[in-house]
């Protein structure tokens, strides 16, 4: 009960703040908490389940592609064409996931970066389907009762997604299910031992948080009421795998620490650097990974142990 | 059969080109367990030195094309040293290294987009721009170049496994590293010449296509991918797999793209296809490992 009440109060208090905020702002505000449902949902595949994948933001563009496809392209009504986009990516997940969990290593990282890289040919290729390289805009969220969700109202929307996914992975993480994941990730063989079938939980987990990033996917095409290939680049998916690491992988709090330090840290290195802060991210990841690696939540348990 | 020999031809340069960068993982992975990712920036890094000493700087090919793979070399050793001799020492779990890599891919990617404008630059051909008719095959210098090059090299690694001392030092390595500690082998060194001779591989593999496709820093990922398939497909297990499963990979790209009716960038997606069906139906490869 307890943690419904402190869901409802995290939705008023994240939502609220979108109503004080100017358009510039809010639009800040939306990206940054996608980046941290991203993030959250990630974070259960690589931190939790301890799979190394590229495939994230592909999948958040399948999301976002197929909703503007289903709704405005076929015409299908609103909630089947959420059900067909969340089944698409379903589908795709378990087709890339199958065969490359089947063998231990990193078999899956090499296969999702492929993917990751096929995915924005295809977006650029698809002709009047995808749009090719420009993609498709002028589109708009349909009504729902004579009435369009917009402005702060919107973000209030994305404020629920972000509290849905750190729901699920919270609830997963804390079921069997959850503890089978760090099972597998911290030892595959003493996992399938305890009798974990350790490739059917990883291609669970692959497929759950790929669905998750759909959804997000979904959501993310009214914001800016246009999808182009760019949006879901390579270079995301590795942004998506630094967050994780320098806010701490394997914690959801990691998750959020990591999403909103890197997100915001552009704004910031811009001055400085210019468009090359992804220099930055990448010294920051090595070092992080050679010195801390429990990110900066490790950093922060051990500053309040000492303190207590 | 003329227009399919032209092909041919082609499809064997670029299959020794992911040849020699399926060459680069497996020269890391064997002794090591470690997939560098990195492999691909290595062959983005080589092709940028050939456009500043062969382009920019006008050095003669030998001694630019030396230079270059010097680099690469040190370039493969340090990476080592920075990124993955501390947390192998540390005792971290094998992704640690992995991760570390592949923040390493970034750092590499992003130096080079910082010191060169974003136009792909030039790299020459290491035999100026002509044609080489030899019977029925006829193809471009370059092509026979990389194919004799490239030929050489797997012959000499070959050789270096197979037939001297220092070779069965890696291979024992390879079978077992603790045994082959145990056995007063250097684990170290063999890992950073490991990774210094992974560098020059992918190093050579990026100097030698750089003319075909200009030194570009975003090069890389697209090489490393067509090099990991070519290694899965031929099987990690033996050096002359690499090779085998580059020219699988590089003729399903060419005979796609030639005579299947699609977009040619769908080309990029024979080597996930090919991933896919080799994880399935042979994870070992076509070449299984000698017992």
């Amino acid at each position: 009960m307890s943690a419904l009440v402190r869901g409802l109060v995290a939705i008023v208090v994240l939502a609220g703040a979108a109503f004080f905020m100017g358009d510039y702002h809010n639009d800040v505000y939306r990206k940054l908490l996608l980046w941290v449902t991203l993030a959250l949902g990630y974070n259960f595949l690589f931190g939790i389940c301890g799979q190394v994948a590229f495939s994230h933001f592909a999948f958040y563009g399948m999301g976002a592609y197929s909703i503007v496809i289903f709704l405005f392209e076929l015409h299908m009504p609103f909630p089947l064409a959420v059900l067909a986009g969340i089944a698409l990516c379903a589908l795709f997940a378990l087709a890339v996931a199958i065969p490359s969990t089947r063998l231990e290593g990193f078999y899956l990282a090499l296969v999702t970066l492929a993917l990751g890289q096929l995915f924005i040919v295809v977006l650029g290729e698809g002709g009047s389907v995808t749009g090719g390289t420009g993609g498709i805009a002028n589109y708009r969220l349909p009504e729902f009762f004579g009435m369009r969700i917009r402005g702060p109202w919107y973000t209030a929307v994305i404020v629920l997604l972000l509290v849905f996914t750190y729901a699920v992975v919270k609830r997963l993480d804390s079921s069997w299910f959850g503890r089978a994941c760090r099972a597998v990730r911290d030892n595959p063989e003493a996992a399938a031992a305890m009798g974990v079938d350790v490739a059917r939980t990883k291609v669970i987990a692959f497929t759950l948080t790929s669905a998750l990033a759909g959804v997000a996917g979904m959501v993310y095409a009214f914001v800016d009421n246009t999808v182009n290939p760019p949006i879901f680049g390579i270079e995301n998916a590795f942004l998506l795998l630094f967050m994780v690491i320098v806010g701490g992988a394997g914690r959801h709090a990691g998750a959020v620490v990591g999403a909103v330090l890197l997100f915001l840290l552009p704004f910031w290195l811009s001055p400085l650097v210019g468009h090359h802060h992804a220099l930055v991210f990448g010294v920051l990841m090595v070092t992080a990974i050679l010195f801390q690696p429990a990110g900066l939540i490790g950093l922060w348990d051990r500053f309040s142990r000492s303190r207590s | 059969m003329q227009d399919f020999l032209e092909l041919a031809v082609g499809a064997a340069a670029s299959g020794c080109i992911y040849g020699l960068i399926a060459l680069a993982y497996l020269l890391v992975l064997r002794p090591t367990g470690i997939i560098n990712f990195a492999v691909g920036e290595w062959a983005m890094l080589a092709a940028f030195g050939g456009f500043l000493t062969l382009t920019r700087y006008e050095w003669p090919y030998p001694v630019g094309m030396a230079v270059v793979l010097l680099f690469l070399f040190v370039v493969g050793w340090a990476t080592e040293r920075v990124a993955v001799r501390p947390l192998v020492e540390k005792g971290a779990p094998i992704l640690a290294p992995i991760l570390a890599l592949l923040g390493m891919l970034v750092v590499f990617r992003e130096s080079i987009s910082v010191s060169f404008p974003p136009d792909p630059m030039p790299v020459p051909y290491a035999f100026g721009i002509g044609r080489l008719e030899w019977g029925l095959l006829g193809g471009t210098y370059q092509s026979f170049f990389i194919i004799a090059v490239t030929l050489a090299v797997f012959i000499g690694v070959w050789y270096f496994f197979e037939r001297t001392v220092a070779g069965k030092v890696f291979q024992a390595v390879a079978i077992h590293r603790r045994a082959a500690a145990l056995m007063g082998i250097n684990l170290s060194r063999v890992t950073a010449l490991s990774f210094g001779a992974g560098g020059v591989a992918a190093g050579l593999g990026g100097l030698l296509v750089a003319p075909n496709v200009s030194a570009h820093y975003l090069m890389g990922v697209p090489l490393a991918i067509q090099g990991f398939s070519a290694l899965v497909i031929g099987g990690v297990g033996r050096v002359e797999g690499a090779l085998l499963g580059g020219m699988v990979l590089a003729f399903a790209e060419q005979l796609t793209v030639r005579y299947a009716p699609i977009p040619s960038g769908y080309a990029q997606g024979v080597p996930l296809l090919f991933l896919m069906i080799f994880l399935l139906v042979r994870p070992s490869g076509l070449l299984k490992a000698k017992a």
